[in-house]
């Protein structure tokens, strides 16, 4: 594990500049209150994914803000015969309070061997999803959780009307190949996480599973070896994601490398017996690439992928897009959808579920820009139809940022934010709109916020008092009139 | 995510050519509901192999009477009255089994996984079977509206009632409800 470690901080290092020499873990004092503690011979590199967790309004029971965790490294070892996960987990993190206890979300059918804190074996108490470390922490000291763990992971009810999915988390095909999606929540159906979005944290994966089957993963693929009987691979993912944007698949996936006109290494993940309109829809990806690029600026990560999977639902996993394998789901206009969550959604990311329209009314309504452009019609015409449903959609699970949360990604929080980005491009103007729309991502880059930044920062770009504008299209029960 | 592969329009249009007896569009369209209709199912049964019998007999009750969608409103509304009803059937089954046997099938929800929304609490279905025996009128319009979240006037339209109507008996279904629910004071 100490090698591990070493490796992150000579990567960080080597990425990041600013770290330099005198950043010497030996002549740094440990902080108070954590002695020995092996995570403060890295708490340079680490603060990156420094966050204030929450409890989240919407989704309460998931999630605990006991824990702000800086780095997850999963050891995962998936048997296709047996349907069996077996995950060994390193997870650096910081106390937020000084406690006798905290808690992560960990799925209840994975058993857990042993937990340890720096080292030492600590109790723990496992009661349905809760994870329940008894060990004393400072607030503010670093420490590195141990947890051994396996089992067969089940997904969890989702809280959804939608018809494209019922649950999430770790999904066991047929053939014992596996994916995941997993918003709002999900992720600890597979490992032991603090499952809310105000938390990022970086990632490393070593993903192990029988040969030819692979395993696929958030980030760079920094190594593959595999003989006969084992293939592993392992991927690091450079700077911080929400846990409802980690992904990992495991399956008989043939890489295929692209790159997009700007020189981003593209990976896409396929099955060899997929249908060709697959490939056909991966493969706008660097076109998409280059037209948000062209409205965003740069792509915000170094790399970019997809994995297609057994599921009618797509979702903008960080640097690696998991897509469902039917032919909507792999479509242009999903593939643009999700790399554009990339700006919207992955590097600046909401820190509750009530704001989960800020990322997909922005790439709603970038959608349809693109959607019109290759219609070859006015995005207002668009705005039109898709106004004509929009008041259903409110009646149907709320308003966009306050719906009802057994309604979660229901039409609602994607149309209608979109309707109100295009009044207020009419509103302010097309240059100054199409300013702001790129000056959000680049100015949050890595960390997850919420309205109460997001609102008071368009006002001020835009100059104009627009509280009334919000509040009719975030928190009212019908359509405001349209311009 | 992306959003969902179907728009309200894209739906309706399919059930129109399903309700015209079109089998690959009647396949379609159960295959794109499937998930939406056991999470309805999910709402009024907490366990999930209960929801699943539901959901299944709420697809064939679609399959076989999709020419009583009338086509006033959205084909999910009436879905979502049919897989209501299809989970009240199958609840209503259990109930008698369970009486029969002598054996509680039905648990007490668990109360961490079980939502606080009236429409995934047992009590509230014991409730509704108490309301219906008197005021049978009164079950469909009070889940449309406190269960489903739809507007006054949607409620009307799928129920084929006046819009005055429809409020006094949303009104008085939820005096009578009320009193039987479990933890309200």
């Amino acid at each position: 594990m100490k090698r591990r470690l070493t490796a992150i901080v000579c990567a960080s290092a080597f990425l990041l500049p600013a770290c330099s020499a005198d950043d010497d873990p030996a002549s740094s004092p440990a902080p108070a209150g954590s002695p020995g503690g092996v995570a403060d011979d890295h708490a340079g590199d680490l603060d990156v994914a420094l966050s204030e967790p929450a409890e989240d309004s919407v989704y309460p029971s998931v999630g605990d803000p006991s824990v702000d965790a800086l780095h997850y490294d999963l050891d995962l070892t998936w048997d296709p015969e047996a349907l069996v996960l077996s995950g060994e987990q390193e997870l650096i993190f910081r106390a937020t309070a000084t406690a006798e206890q905290f808690q992560l979300d960990l799925g209840e059918p994975l058993e857990v061997a042993e937990v340890t804190l720096d080292g030492e074996p600590v109790d723990f108490e496992h009661d349905g999803k809760d994870l329940v470390v008894l060990a004393t922490v400072e607030a503010d000291a670093r420490y590195v959780l141990g947890v051994d763990y396996a089992g067969t992971p089940e997904p969890v009810p989702a809280p959804t009307m939608r018809g494209d999915f019922s649950e999430t988390g770790f999904t066991i095909t047929d053939t014992g190949e596996t994916w995941t999606m997993q918003e709002p929540f999900g992720a600890y159906t597979w490992y032991a996480v603090n499952d809310q979005p105000a938390d990022k944290a970086l990632y490393d994966f070593e993903l192990t599973v029988p040969s030819p089957w692979v395993g696929v993963a958030n980030g760079e693929l920094t190594s593959r070896s595999e003989d006969e009987a084992l293939t592993t691979t392992t991927w690091h993912l450079a700077e911080p994601a929400a846990s409802y944007l980690t992904t990992v698949a495991f399956g008989d996936f043939e890489m295929t490398e692209d790159v997009s006109p700007s020189g981003v290494p593209i990976t896409y993940w396929v099955q060899p017996d997929a249908a060709p309109f697959v490939m056909r829809g991966l493969r706008t990806t660097p076109a998409a690439i280059a037209w948000l690029e062209e409205r965003l600026g740069p792509y915000p990560f170094d790399t970019f992928g997809t994995v297609v999977v057994e599921s009618d639902s797509g979702m903008e996993t960080q640097t690696m897009v998991t897509l469902g394998d039917n032919d909507y789901t792999t479509s242009p206009a999903v593939v643009l959808h999700e790399l554009a969550h990339q700006w919207y959604g992955d590097t600046v990311t909401p820190a509750d579920w009530r704001d989960v329209w800020m990322n997909e009314g922005m790439a709603m309504y970038l959608q349809g820009m693109w959607q019109a452009e290759q219609d070859g019609i006015r995005v207002g015409a668009l705005m039109d139809q898709w106004a004509r449903f929009e008041d259903e959609q409110r009646a149907e699970a709320g308003p966009p940022a306050a719906y009802d949360p057994q309604s979660f990604g229901s039409g609602n929080i994607y149309y209608g934010p979109a309707l109100m980005w295009h009044e207020l491009r009419r509103r302010i103007g097309n240059q100054e709109f199409l300013r702001i729309m790129r000056a959000w991502p680049e100015e949050r880059t890595n960390t997850s916020t919420d309205r109460e930044d997001y609102l008071p920062w368009l006002e001020e770009q835009t100059g104009e008092e627009l509280s009334s504008f919000f509040d009719a299209w975030l928190l009212g029960e019908k359509t405001p009139p349209r311009g | 995510m992306t959003t969902e592969g179907l728009t309200p329009d894209e739906t309706d249009e399919l059930a129109h050519r399903a309700r015209d007896g079109d089998r690959d569009a009647l396949e379609a369209l159960l295959s794109a509901v499937r998930p939406r209709t056991l999470n309805i199912c999910r709402g009024v049964l907490p366990h999930s192999s209960d929801a699943e019998d539901a959901c299944q007999e709420a697809l064939l009750n679609v399959a076989t009477k999709i020419a009583q969608w009338g086509a006033r409103g959205r084909f999910t509304t009436w879905l979502h009255v049919v897989a209501v009803n299809s989970a009240r059937t199958t609840y209503r089954r259990l109930k008698n089994q369970a009486v029969a046997t002598d054996t509680p099938q039905l648990e007490r929800p668990d109360p961490r996984t079980t939502s606080v929304i009236a429409g995934t609490r047992l009590d509230l279905l014991e409730a509704l079977e108490t309301i219906e025996r008197d005021h049978p009128q009164f079950v469909e319009p009070l889940l449309l509206r406190d269960v489903y979240g739809l507007t006054y006037e949607e409620i009307a339209q799928q129920v084929g009632a006046p819009l005055g109507t429809v409020k006094a008996q949303i009104h008085h279904g939820r005096k009578l409800v009320r009193p039987l629910l479990r933890g309200t004071t």
